[in-house]
């Protein structure tokens, strides 16, 4: 049997479902720690309105800098 | 993926639908993955769910994973590791996951399955890895090789070594 017959005869199997009480844990924390962030960014964006008017605007932008940043991940070996 | 970052931007804004389409595209991959390293139904879903939730928590907090993909898949592995080192392998009569799953019906696809699903564990750790994410992911040897801290070569040759023994037993049983 051949490389190429062997991996179109392993993905003709599908992947595992996952289970119905995963997606309900999962959907219910996600949607309740977003709902958290949006009342904050919705927050910030009233302080970001005040300080554009009372001419503080590049507290703003000193604001995006300081709070930005990516999500860190790394390897780790088996 | 353009479709990945419009979904985080929506997070970002606490979308919670964004939250709900990124989790439905990457659950049943990231949850194989899980049950391909760490062998356990159970531990696997608490993985995936410490990962989706971890993600909320990192976006909601204004950290957006600038690779999304290899994101998840290394939070999942660099979980899966943690948990094999805290407990002792499990012999082969011990495991009852299900890698992947047969059209129903299908008598001899699910015989061969069977053979497949067991030699897919006798394989050691890494070939298997790379088999899973290769045929049914669909992940480049470059990103495999990423994942695993290893180079494209390395990698490729775990999945020739794979391939090949995964034929050989085949073999023995089938033809």
């Amino acid at each position: 049997m051949s490389d190429d017959r062997l991996e179109r005869l392993l993905r003709g199997y599908r992947l595992p479902n996952v289970s119905h009480d995963l997606d309900l844990r999962v959907l219910q924390e996600g949607a309740a720690i977003l709902e958290r962030a949006r009342h904050r960014v919705t927050m910030e964006q009233v302080g970001r309105t005040v300080l554009l008017r009372l001419g503080f605007g590049y507290l703003t932008l000193l604001i995006d800098f300081v709070t930005q940043s990516d999500a860190e991940y790394r390897v780790e070996f088996l | 993926m353009a479709q990945d970052q419009d979904l985080i931007a929506g997070m970002l804004r606490g979308e919670a639908a964004a939250f709900a389409d990124l989790y439905q595209a990457y659950r049943t991959r990231l949850y194989q993955y899980a049950l391909s390293l760490i062998r356990s139904r159970m531990e696997a879903e608490d993985v995936v769910h410490d990962v989706f939730v971890g993600l909320a928590k990192q976006v909601g907090a204004g950290r957006a994973p600038r690779e999304l993909s290899a994101y998840l898949y290394v939070s999942v592995r660099n979980r899966c590791v943690d948990r094999v080192r805290r407990k002792r392998t499990l012999s082969l009569e011990e495991v009852s996951v299900e890698l992947f799953v047969a059209p129903p019906g299908d008598e001899e696809r699910i015989e061969l399955g069977r053979l497949l699903h067991r030699a897919l564990l006798t394989l050691p750790a890494e070939q298997a890895e790379v088999v899973v994410l290769r045929t049914w992911h669909n992940l480049e040897f470059a990103a495999i090789a990423r994942l695993q801290g290893a180079s494209r070569n390395t990698v490729l040759s775990r999945y020739q070594y794979g391939l090949s023994k995964l034929r050989k037993e085949l073999g023995i049983h089938v033809g």
